[in-house]
């Protein structure tokens, strides 16, 4: 058996070799500057507009740059993830890679990505913060450029919110207001927030950085789970607002996000608490005068929440790392994010940028609020953690949901959530 | 398997030695391609489950042993997921089969419109998989979703339901769509094995005055035999293979409520990158498939030719 | 055979709570295509517009590459619903016809090949189509199309195949007919449902196929159409679904016509006349 199985590794290694001797690009340069190179930037722009933004980048590009041609490549988020694995493993990954920070994490510590830090120019580096540069880092090395932010935030039916008389101004919302706020514009079957959480760990996770929420202490493989009462606060506050005041429609919390926006135009729910990339799917599909505003942003503690930016990083295997390093540098110019941050209606990582899409889109429909918002976003412990998606998969989901269809108490769910941590980090 | 070779006296026609050329013969279009790319594909990647083979630039593969398979012995969400796997593959499987059945029939009998009625009975069949799902969701909607409307306005429920959020009903849900993406499989399958059945069979049986009921037994089901074992089993190893569909649909929630195995393999290798392990847990399913559609199969993997 | 009435109402009230069970979500589908974005996100759901809005439509035609993709998958799904036919007879009647050691050995790999994640056998499988100049290619997809679709062919086939009497083939081969003779002309008419059922299946698999489409082609130019509409999915849950509505509208009227006009060939060649058209 043992014979067989050798025999089969032989074969399967040498078909390996021969694949790798294969030349996977399209041009046989080898990375010297003046020789004309053709990069794959693998796209994932969503929106109309951020397509148009992104291709006129790259359309820019090339006007500026002959010796490095860059084709633009359509990829989609629903199957990035699935289709790197495999271009990993078989080394025909694009030269450009757009995906997120929590998706890459375990790419870089599988080797894949390579190290920007030496190509990436000093103003860029400068331009992003410290926080959001660790969401792409390990080691002092450098594995994406972070592009755009998403951050939660409370929406609200402007109508609905004038006629309970609440105003909401200032710098921040505290949980305490929201519930109190959602308290008084629960009345008549319609319910004070919506709030989709079909997939709650991301959410609480995040949002638990309001009450400096550690979950995991340490790193990699020696992290451990630290599950008290921060860690809690923000599941509890939920669940009390369901179960005990009734301002949360409790079938909302089994939805998906965006599957709650059809019961916030119809005035079924006041206010929603979403991702801020939400705004672009109302502005287009909400009904004509239909009113909404972005409420400040939520605070516990602290206004602040786990950054998971967008990335573009550059296969370790990559035959134009340098080339490709270069066009992203050219990416994160100011202009460039504010064009593709405002079609998303994501935050840009950049001041810059974000001073730029303030000032063109002069502070209407919740920007300013939106943006701000931006400064407060930094890593947070579980994105250095090895097995934090198989945690999140396997355990804090199911637990989570159990939790918010109030299926089990708030010991029950701490138990399971670190319990669970041993099980699968093994 | 060996059991196949013990039958010789069974052997009617022409001798053995000239059956096994002229079947070589038969095959050699095929062996080729399907030696390439699908056995030795599938045996390596069965191999795959004695390694510790993860994902990552530069890695070391090595030989385990059974190393995998113990762990998952004690892997209890793994096992947990395979009995709603094995929920889920039975009533798709079995109710698919039963509807598909009474659809075949009656498109099989002189109806009016049938050519029409037969091409509408495919639909399911005709959409891209990506879209049936987030079809469902929609059709499922608790706020705006038509099946809700229709439930409220008939006065079933007086409050909508999330069919998919609610543990309860999210399995259920999934199986009927489940069932309606593989109608058109099945039916079209059982109709063209009717279509395959001799007629004079029938007119015997009338001439006999038998019932309907009793042609329906005596006659349509044991002819039906090879088509309907070839398809059920077929049904049963797709379904309880498929993920695609009910990842869209529910992720694996509410609470790993229709988290099916195949979901949990792929995740295993996909997002953690041990591919090893996830070798693993396809080598266990297959193994139990195989012994499980061995006692189904019998006759069929054995010979009756 | 006549049918009395009452049974006749009941058969047509049958066949019609199917039909709308199988029906309802196309005719959802095609509605949410022609609503605009605001009409889709309406708490009060119509099966009727309220006004008919084309701009899916445009959004979606204007999408790089739909027309292209749509090209694509009929190219791919022919040539490999094709293949298969031609590789998959002669083999079908050899498993079904023959008691050969290559028997128990087939059948092992038809239900192995079903079982086991496909999923993991695309990296092996990348690996040896990459030196052969197969990958990004729609030849190479469809051979690959052509070996994994080819294990329901066969199991499905040989299968009808046992149905057809031998008696009819003993006749042929009695009045001296040759083996492949007797496959051609007996055999392969009695088993056209079968045939056609397996054509079916085969374009479908091949038209809907998205894992192995996505990992072998990735020249914008080669990609087939679930690899387009996958566009339409964004991160977290979002999905531009009018867009997508009407892509998948446009992608399923082409299958949709093969199955009308194929499923009128459902029928046995030899006993179709006996069948009231």
């Amino acid at each position: 058996m043992k014979k067989v199985m050798t025999a089969l590794f032989a074969a399967g290694a040498l078909v390996a070799l021969a694949a790798c001797g294969g030349n996977s690009s399209n041009d046989n340069s080898s990375g010297s500057s003046t020789e004309k190179v053709t990069l794959k930037f693998q796209s994932l722009a969503f929106q109309k507009t951020t397509v148009a933004a992104t291709k006129k980048i790259v359309a820019d590009w090339n006007a500026a740059n002959p010796n490095i041609q860059v084709e633009y490549v359509q990829g989609s988020w629903d199957s990035v993830h699935d289709q790197l694995v495999t271009q990993f493993q078989g080394g025909t990954a694009p030269d450009i890679i757009h995906d997120e920070s929590a998706d890459i994490t375990g790419f870089i510590n599988q080797g894949y990505l390579a190290d920007l830090s030496p190509y990436l120019s000093q103003g860029t580096k400068d331009a992003v913060s410290q926080g959001v540069w660790d969401t792409v880092s390990n080691d002092g090395k450098v594995y994406a450029a972070p592009t755009l932010m998403q951050s939660y935030v409370v929406l609200a039916n402007t109508a609905t919110l004038k006629q309970a008389g609440i105003t909401a101004t200032g710098d921040s919302l505290s949980w305490d207001d929201l519930a109190a706020d959602a308290k008084k514009l629960t009345a008549n079957g319609k319910y004070g927030l919506g709030w989709g959480l079909k997939s709650p760990t991301a959410t609480v996770l995040n949002l638990g950085m309001n009450f400096d929420a550690k979950f995991f202490d340490g790193t990699g493989t020696d992290a451990k789970a630290v599950i008290g009462d921060p860690e809690l606060e923000v599941p509890k506050r939920i669940h009390a607002m369901a179960y005990d005041d009734k301002s949360i429609d409790p079938t909302s919390l089994t939805q998906s996000a965006t599957d709650v926006l059809p019961g916030f135009y119809a005035g079924k729910y006041g206010m929603i608490v979403v991702g801020n990339y939400a705004a672009q799917q109302i502005l287009q599909e909400a009904p004509k005068g239909f009113q909404w505003e972005v409420l400040p942003p939520l605070k516990g503690t602290s206004t602040k929440q786990a950054a998971n930016p967008q990335t573009l990083s550059v296969p370790a295997e990559g035959k134009h790392i340098e080339q490709s390093a270069k066009f992203i540098d050219y990416f994160m110019q100011a202009d460039n994010l504010a064009a593709v941050g405002q079609g998303d209606w994501l935050i840009p990582t950049t001041q810059a940028a974000r001073d730029a899409i303030l000032k063109a889109t002069g502070g209407k429909n919740g920007w300013p609020e939106t943006l701000a918002s931006g400064t407060e976003l930094t890593k947070a412990p579980f994105q250095s953690v090895e097995n934090y998606p198989k945690w999140k998969d396997q355990i804090a989901t199911p637990a989570f949901q159990e939790f918010l269809a109030n299926k089990t108490d708030l010991a029950a769910l701490g138990k399971k959530l670190s319990d669970g941590w041993s099980q699968v980090n093994q | 398997m060996t059991a196949t070779l013990t039958a010789p006296t069974q052997v009617k026609k022409p001798g053995r030695p000239k059956q096994n050329r002229e079947a070589i013969f038969l095959f050699l279009p095929a062996l080729l391609p399907v030696l390439v790319l699908s056995v030795y594909p599938l045996i390596r990647g069965i191999a795959l489950g004695f390694t510790n083979a993860r994902a990552g630039l530069h890695v070391d593969t090595n030989f385990v042993g059974f190393d995998n398979f113990s762990k998952l012995l004690h892997n209890g969400l793994f096992w947990d997921s395979f009995r709603i796997g094995v929920i889920w593959t039975l009533s798709v499987t079995i109710l698919q089969f039963v509807a598909a059945l009474g659809l075949a029939l009656l498109l099989n009998t002189d109806i009016k419109f049938r050519g029409v009625a037969r091409t509408i009975a495919l639909i399911p069949w005709a959409m891209p998989p990506v879209v049936v799902a987030i079809m469902w969701r929609l059709l499922l909607h608790p706020t705006n979703g038509p099946v809700n409307e229709i439930l409220q306005n008939l006065h079933l429920t007086d409050h909508p339901i999330n069919f998919l959020g609610n543990f309860s009903t999210a399995l259920p849900a999934v199986i009927v769509v489940g069932i309606w993406v593989g109608m058109p499989m099945t039916t079209v399958t059982l109709l063209a094995g009717l279509q395959g059945i001799d007629r004079t069979l029938y007119e015997a049986a009338a001439v006999d005055g038998a019932s309907a009921w009793s042609q329906f037994w005596n006659i349509t089901l044991p002819q039906l035999r090879t088509v309907i074992v070839a398809i059920t089993s077929l049904d049963m190893i797709w379904n309880f293979n498929s993920f695609g569909l009910v990842y869209v649909l529910t992720a694996g929630g509410p609470g790993g409520k229709t988290m099916l195995p195949m979901l949990f393999a792929y995740n295993e290798a996909f997002r953690y990158g041990n591919f090893g392990m996830a070798a693993a847990m396809g080598d266990v399913m297959v193994v139990i498939i195989i012994v499980f559609l061995a006692f189904y199969l019998r006759n069929r993997l054995r010979t009756e030719a | 055979m006549r049918t009395r009435s009452g049974t006749r109402v009941l058969q047509y009230v049958a066949v019609l709570c199917y039909l709308i069970f199988l029906g309802f979500p196309l005719l959802w589908l095609i509605s949410s295509s022609l609503k605009s974005p605001q009409e889709f996100a309406s708490i009060t759901p119509t099966l009727l517009p309220k006004h008919f809005d084309l701009s899916n439509y445009t959004d979606a035609l204007n999408e790089q590459g739909l027309i292209r993709g749509l090209g694509n998958s009929l190219q791919i799904s022919i040539y490999t619903t094709i293949l298969v036919l031609i590789v998959a007879l002669p083999v079908s009647y050899a498993l079904a016809r023959f008691r050969s050691r290559l028997r128990p050995l087939t059948n092992g790999w038809i239900l192995v090949s079903q079982v086991f994640p496909v999923i993991l056998i695309v990296i092996p499988l990348f690996m040896i189509l990459r030196p052969l100049h197969l990958t990004n290619t729609i030849p190479g997809v469809v051979i690959v199309y052509m070996v994994w679709s080819l294990p329901f062919a066969l199991w499905m086939l040989q299968g009808y195949v046992a149905a057809v009497p031998r008696e009819l083939e003993e006749a042929a081969s009695v009045d001296g007919a040759s083996r492949l003779r007797t496959i051609v002309s007996i055999v392969m008419p009695l088993l056209r449902p079968g045939l056609i059922a397996t054509a079916m299946f085969t374009f479908i698999s091949s038209w809907n196929e998205f894992f192995f489409a996505l990992v072998l082609l990735q020249d914008p130019q080669l990609k087939t159409l679930p690899l387009v509409l996958a566009r339409f999915v964004g991160a977290e849950g979002q999905v531009q679904f009018g867009p997508l509505a009407a892509a998948s509208v446009l992608a399923t009227v082409p299958s949709l016509v093969f199955f009308a006009f194929l499923q009128r060939r459902l029928t046995s060649g030899l006993l179709s006349g006996a069948v009231k058209g």
